[in-house]
């Protein structure tokens, strides 16, 4: 990792340490603007930081790794659409999305539809804070737009997750105002495809982050927990099963950082959408792993909903579905291969 | 620079791999691969690809860590044969030579290594495996000599070797690594009988070495009495993740043999087979980069204590996996027993053979085990056991 990445996960962690576990979405929420880590990713010749998509999951990592209520992957993927999708009059807002990150983006694929009048129809699922937002992007194969919310239903998507909120919304037969049009045809395709391997990324990101949280709980309860007269990080039976762990994680990471590193001259490619599927499938099994464990040596203590085990455990499981199409990941990589 | 070497090891390579060498090695007896090996490796050493990691002053020496891991990302791509007779000789003799070996040593051994000496390593005991430092082979000084009384197991090759790389106890006082002495055994001395080793794949790759009262003179010790756990840890260090590079390379290589069965055996569609191969293919990517990213940080001195477990114990059990897929896709016809190719890739085709030779790496070089308690006690900073122990049946 460059200096650079490293400082910024080092001042983000800091920033989240300070603040605390559980911290209310809008407090956080203010500190990511504030802190200017939607800049992040936006090109110095639009006002950003141009550190590109690796310094977003730095970000994303370190708030995955504190449980975080931030909406910060869905306003991130609506702010690198608009940049991506270059000269569109959608451009003019990015000042206001900077600085207050009214819009929202789902993270799984949205269930919709444009009839050829130009109407949309559909659900969109598991749509992070889509109450507190102006607008939400949205994709099909050939159209990707930035729909103001008001034009749908929202319903509330209580999710065992207790530290992301999701709703669902909505469409019926929406007329669709040429404003709100991203990107059309071909340079729609390469959009979603920019759009969901960033998706998905982010999602590993929080994954290796909440992981490695969740194990470094274990093996400290392990080491404070005594039983039989001695700390239970004396007994290798569980010793090795963080080693396990620790071997799984740090692999989700390493293929994550060269598959990142691989995606990043072109994000937008069916290549790189799929290297970013493959680090989030690696490091989503790791989170779960890691998790699953988590409750298990942490014994009684991580059933109790005081004990942060459980929101690990959940936000983990979760992930595993998000950025997830029909068909499992797994038999579309192998499908690959056969092709 | 990086990218003319790439391509000059390349082209070397397309020109001078043995052609059909993979049919020539199944089948084959040991002999033959051996006479295999030792034309493989003269034709390395004349290229210069044999040394990359010795000293500039070495024809083929003097290249960075990051050239080194080219050749290696190359041999694999190529698919060539794997240099297994030489790679204690090159490595293991080679770097402790150069690491903790006299000027006269070093003048002595280094050009005979490169003329083809075979070099085995003398190091794990019957009673002394993952434990190491327990061994008993006993050097006892008698004058300019010392006599050596134990024995060996699980050297590699020692039948064909004319060296050995020998850890031996001089003292049992103190800690059992303070009375460790290292030597280099020629092995044609008297009272050196070797006994291969019968493996389960019907291979005979390592043997036990018995040592009945042979002599070592005394310039043939490595450092001083006592120091030979230091000196043994420069040879176990000297291959540096290089091959783990080269074989998680040949590993993402061979993915395309699993979709080939797969066609080949009318079982592509079978969604189980496809779903364990999808899981598969991170898998095996993730070594690959884990791998690489050991040998950056190497390069950039950043690596920590259990960098190298952890590549080692992902590499194993995602081996594991692999071959155990290979296994699963070849169905009935996977449990016919066939000839065996020597000297390839872990991932032969052979997948009953390749699935008994994946234990080389969860057992060899220190185990899973061992690989996990490295990574939970230096890593994860967890307590070690206590090392006294009671036990009593049925208490």
């Amino acid at each position: 990792m460059s200096e650079l990445l490293t400082e910024l996960t080092d001042s983000t962690r800091s920033v989240l340490d300070s603040l605390g576990p559980g911290t209310a979405e809008e407090t956080i929420w203010t500190q990511v603007v504030d802190l200017g880590w939607l800049l992040a990713g936006v090109p110095e010749s639009l006002d950003g930081l141009g550190l590109g998509p690796a310094a977003v999951c730095v970000i994303q990592q370190e708030l995955g790794r504190s449980l975080s209520a931030a909406r910060y992957p869905a306003a991130t993927l609506v702010i690198d659409a608009l940049v991506a999708a270059g000269e569109s009059p959608l451009l003019e807002r990015l000042p206001l999305l900077l600085t207050e990150a009214l819009a929202t983006a789902p993270l799984v694929p949205p269930d919709i539809e444009i009839s050829d009048d130009g109407r949309l129809s559909g659900t969109v699922r598991a749509v992070w804070s889509v109450d507190r937002a102006s607008d939400i992007l949205v994709w099909t194969n050939s159209d990707v737009l930035l729909v103001p919310t008001s034009a749908g239903a929202l319903k509330a998507r209580p999710t065992w997750d207790e530290t992301r909120r999701l709703f669902d919304i909505t469409f019926t037969d929406v007329n669709i105002d040429s404003g709100w049009r991203l990107a059309q045809g071909a340079a729609a395709e390469t959009l979603v495809c920019r759009i969901e391997t960033l998706r998905d990324f982010l999602l590993a990101a929080d994954a290796i982050g909440g992981a490695t949280a969740a194990l470094e709980s274990t093996v400290n309860y392990l080491t404070e927990r005594k039983q039989f007269g001695r700390p239970l990080a004396l007994f290798q039976a569980l010793k090795h099963r963080c080693a396990d762990l620790k071997a799984h994680i740090a692999a989700a990471e390493a293929l994550f950082a060269d598959t990142l590193n691989q995606a990043e001259s072109g994000f937008g490619q069916p290549q790189a959408a799929l290297l970013a599927r493959e680090a989030k499938l690696l490091a989503t099994a790791a989170y779960t792993e890691a998790a699953e464990e988590a409750v298990q040596l942490h014994g009684g203590i991580g059933m109790t909903a005081e004990h942060p085990c459980h929101l690990y455990l959940k936000r983990a499981q979760l992930n595993e579905h998000l950025g997830r199409r029909r068909v499992s990941d797994e038999l579309e990589l192998a499908t690959c291969q056969f092709s | 620079m990086s990218e003319q070497l790439r391509t000059e090891v390349r082209s070397w390579l397309e020109n001078n791999v043995p052609a059909g060498w993979r049919e020539a090695m199944t089948g084959c007896d040991q002999d033959a691969f051996v006479a295999a090996q030792r034309d493989w490796f003269f034709k390395l050493v004349e290229a210069g690809y044999a040394t990359p990691h010795w000293p500039e002053r070495w024809p083929g020496g003097g290249r960075s860590l990051a050239e080194q891991k080219i050749i290696y990302e190359e041999v694999a791509r190529a698919d060539a044969p794997r240099l297994i007779l030489y790679f204690v000789a090159l490595y293991h003799a080679a770097c402790t030579l150069m690491e903790c070996g006299s000027a006269d040593q070093q003048q002595r051994f280094l050009p005979g290594i490169l003329k083809g000496d075979v070099w085995c390593q003398g190091f794990s005991e019957p009673n002394a495996g993952s434990d190491l430092a327990s061994l008993r082979t006993r050097a006892e000084r008698r004058g300019d000599v010392y006599v050596i009384n134990g024995q060996k197991t699980w050297s590699t090759m020692a039948q064909y070797a004319d060296r050995c790389l020998l850890l031996a106890r001089t003292s049992s006082d103190g800690r059992p690594q303070a009375g460790i002495t290292y030597f280099l055994m020629d092995m044609r001395s008297k009272g050196v009988s070797v006994r291969p080793i019968s493996q389960i794949t019907g291979d005979d790759e390592f043997a036990e070495i018995f040592l009945d009262d042979v002599e070592i003179p005394v310039e043939d010790r490595v450092g001083e009495e006592g120091q030979g756990w230091a000196v043994a840890q420069a040879t176990l260090a000297s291959e540096r993740g290089l091959t783990l590079v080269e074989l998680t390379q040949r590993m993402r290589h061979s993915l395309g043999r699993i979709g080939e069965v797969m066609r080949a055996r009318g079982c592509a569609d079978d969604p189980v087979l496809r779903a364990a191969f999808g899981r598969l293919i991170p898998q095996v990517h993730a070594a690959c980069a884990l791998a690489d990213g050991y040998l950056q940080k190497r390069i950039s001195g950043e690596e920590v204590v259990g960098d190298a477990s952890i590549v080692k114990l992902y590499y194993a059990r995602t081996l594991r996996e692999f071959v155990r897929l290979g296994q699963q896709i070849s169905g009935l016809d996977g449990q016919t027993m066939e000839e065996f190719t020597r000297g390839g890739s872990q991932e032969t085709g052979n997948w009953a053979v390749d699935f008994m030779n994946s234990y080389n790496w969860s057992i060899a070089g220190g185990s899973d085990e061992i690989q996990r308690n490295i990574i939970a006690e230096r890593m994860l900073q967890m307590p070690r056991e206590p090392r006294d122990w009671r036990w009593q049946k049925g208490a």
